[in-house]
């Protein structure tokens, strides 16, 4: 018997990823669209390389928006960014602890704010884990983000929230995602990657990360 | 050509304003971008403000905020507790702040003639004197709002203020060339000066100068009713009372001069004296810690079975080179070189409910403090106590607290109490916290 290997296939969507954006997005195919949900369950934190400008802000806080206001943005020192987002990581470090849903008054609550695993397991707002700098040459500079139950406007928001923190405003040029849970960009594929034989070399690849990650966290 | 151009209107009829709506080219909108203004909020050399910011148990004026007593508007409800941090707006840079059992001073380093500022209970003239002006014979019992404090200086114009703290009834006021001032209740000699009996504190005038020290005094505290003073070449003295032996004179009666201890600390060169209630802790050049006074709480249960230890003691802990200690009411807290927090004692000492009482010190894990693989160089700074809860400054300029939160006094927003070191969101680097029984104020310097 002839003819293609696959005639119809169910495919499933990870996280959301913005038309703007780039980065790893992960699929489910077939069965592996139970693995999705029971990934999404596992709350883990998604990395992200934003890139900002200082000295615009525009309506929907991305560089092709329309301009609001245009500031100036000498003032702007590495030392006062990493203030700011020194305070930022704090406060969302407090809103982590907040929506995680354990009481704060028992031992075990304790333990694991030591250990650093306590983190939201249900829904809860966007939450910054982890903000670092790594580059800034005025007007631009670039952000490295982990965070949970995000959308990239609101890491858009953010660079625009960090601009105005600064006296001064920015815009967001680049959000690209690095890592999604377990997935990092070396697993990704490329778009010229894109065909049959590469997709099941890297379903056979991952199999053993997904099964660890789950029985890790759902036990 | 006179039929197709109909549309345009003869010049004189022609407003000029109305452009043709409608998306505009790649070309137009980067000119529109180019021909903006630009605006300047902050220039290149600004300099970052300098700002209190205060909460806790407001209904005593302790705040110094007047409307959170005494609302401006009938409508509105006075507001007894303010459980995250408000800001304070004060006339000078604030370099010094104390917080006593219901009232709180404000000191600045100028050479203006206002140099320290009060506000809250006022019944044991613990604020000096403050003139009413409804009836100018009398005096204030409440002080809703900073007000300033009348010193006895010779050269006002040329002293600074140096230090500020407060006990439960009295009040200490350091300065750099004219000696301390004491003023409040003295009736156990707390103030330095002889005991008069049946002395009335209220409305009085009384601010005693306390100059007969071996050296220039350079650090001032005030315990719950004795004080302590620590002087240039490194010793302590102290007057006021002394039945838990936190005098440390070796006897457990009032003294009303200040006089110098010995014990253990006899010719240590001491750089820190700490005290909030009946415990005393010292800390040499060398890193070593030495305590005196109630030991109810098992403060000083590792070198004595006693409950009150009148004569200095060394405290042999193994953690470390000391830098800086704190004491609290019940329970003692002490930051190494490294950065580590110890903490012993008796009450919420920060590791988790289970941990009530514990005579060896303790070490809270610093990743509570936000140190983690991303941020391995933060480190806890400075460390304070109020009552019964604890306070710790990290390099980054944040601020942790845990304990008792008495009528809201941690500043957390949350009325529960906290068992381990959570974070207090202040708009600001905060670079000095004063704790009090209920109420605290913090010296914050803005972010840009």
């Amino acid at each position: 018997v002839r003819g293609p290997q696959f005639r119809r296939l169910k495919i499933g969507a990870g996280h959301r990823l913005d038309v703007k954006a780039s980065g790893v997005f992960v699929l489910g195919i077939g069965h592996g669209n139970k693995l999705l949900t029971d990934l999404h369950n596992c709350h883990l934190t998604k990395v992200y390389t934003v890139g900002g400008l200082f000295g615009k802000a525009t309506d929907d806080f991305s560089d092709t928006g329309k301009l609001v206001e245009k500031t100036t943005f000498d003032h702007v020192t590495r030392e006062k960014l990493e203030r700011i987002l020194a305070v930022i990581q704090g406060t969302n470090h407090k809103a982590l602890l907040m929506h995680s849903d354990i009481d704060m008054k028992t031992q075990e609550a304790y333990e694991l704010a030591v250990r650093g695993l306590i983190r939201p397991m249900g829904r809860s707002p966007p939450i910054i884990t982890a903000i670092q700098c790594l580059q800034l040459a005025l007007p631009e500079f670039q952000l490295e983000i982990h965070c949970l139950h995000e959308t990239q406007q609101y890491l858009r928001k953010v660079v625009h929230e960090i601009g105005l923190e600064l006296k001064s405003s920015a815009v967001c040029t680049q959000v690209r995602r690095i890592r999604d849970g377990i997935f990092t960009l070396d697993d990704a594929l490329l778009r010229t990657q894109w065909n049959l034989q590469n997709i099941q070399n890297a379903i056979l690849d991952c199999q053993l990360k997904v099964k660890t990650e789950l029985e890790r966290t759902l036990d | 050509a006179a039929l197709r151009g109909a549309r345009r209107l003869p010049p004189a009829l022609h407003r000029g304003l109305a452009k043709p709506a409608g998306p505009q080219s790649v070309r137009q909108l980067k000119e529109a971008e180019e021909a903006a203004p630009v605006f300047q909020y902050v220039g290149k050399a600004a300099k970052r403000k300098d700002r209190v910011f205060v909460w806790g148990f407001s209904y005593s004026g302790a705040l110094g905020i007047p409307s959170f007593v005494k609302p401006d508007a009938g409508w509105k409800k006075p507001r007894h507790i303010q459980p995250t941090p408000y800001r304070l707006e004060t006339e000078e840079k604030i370099s010094s702040a104390a917080c006593g059992y219901g009232f709180t001073l404000l000191a600045s380093s100028t050479t203006d003639i206002t140099k320290v500022w009060g506000m809250g209970l006022n019944k044991d003239s613990q604020l000096g004197f403050q003139r009413s002006r409804k009836d100018r014979s009398k005096g204030y019992e409440y002080v809703l709002e900073p007000s300033p404090i009348p010193l006895p200086l010779e050269k006002p114009q040329q002293t600074r203020v140096l230090q500020v703290s407060c006990g439960r009834a009295h009040s200490l006021v350091l300065t750099d060339r004219e000696g301390v001032f004491t003023m409040g209740n003295n009736s156990y000699g707390q103030c330095g000066r002889n005991i008069v009996e049946d002395e009335i504190y209220s409305e009085s005038y009384v601010i005693h100068q306390l100059k007969e020290f071996d050296s220039r005094v350079v650090q001032v505290v005030c315990g719950q009713d004795h004080s302590l003073f620590r002087t240039k070449k490194g010793t302590v003295y102290a007057c006021g009372w002394g039945a838990d032996g936190q005098t440390g004179l070796g006897h457990y009666n009032i003294t009303s001069v200040p006089t110098k201890l010995q014990g253990d600390i006899a010719g240590v060169n001491i750089i820190q004296v700490s005290s909030y209630g009946d415990c005393c802790l010292a800390v040499s050049e060398e890193g070593d810690v030495f305590g005196w006074g109630n030991s109810e709480y098992l403060q000083l249960a590792c070198v004595t079975e006693t409950t009150q230890v009148n004569v200095p003691r060394h405290l042999p802990f193994k953690i470390g080179k000391i830098k800086e200690a704190a004491c609290g009411g019940t329970g003692n807290m002490v930051l190494t070189e490294e950065g580590n927090v110890f903490v012993w004692g008796y009450g919420i000492l920060g590791k988790g409910p289970n941990l009530i009482e514990t005579a060896v010190p303790e070490m809270i894990p610093p990743s509570l403090f936000g140190r983690s693989d991303f941020n391995p160089d933060v480190r806890v700074a400075h460390v304070r106590c109020g009552l019964s809860h604890f306070a710790a400054l990290t390099n980054r300029g944040e601020l942790f607290v845990w304990g008792k939160n008495l009528r809201g006094c941690l500043g957390t927003g949350r009325m529960e109490d906290h068992y381990f070191p959570w974070r207090v969101t202040v708009p600001g680097e905060v670079v000095d916290v004063a704790c009090g029984v209920d109420h605290m104020v913090s010296m914050v310097k803005s972010f840009t």
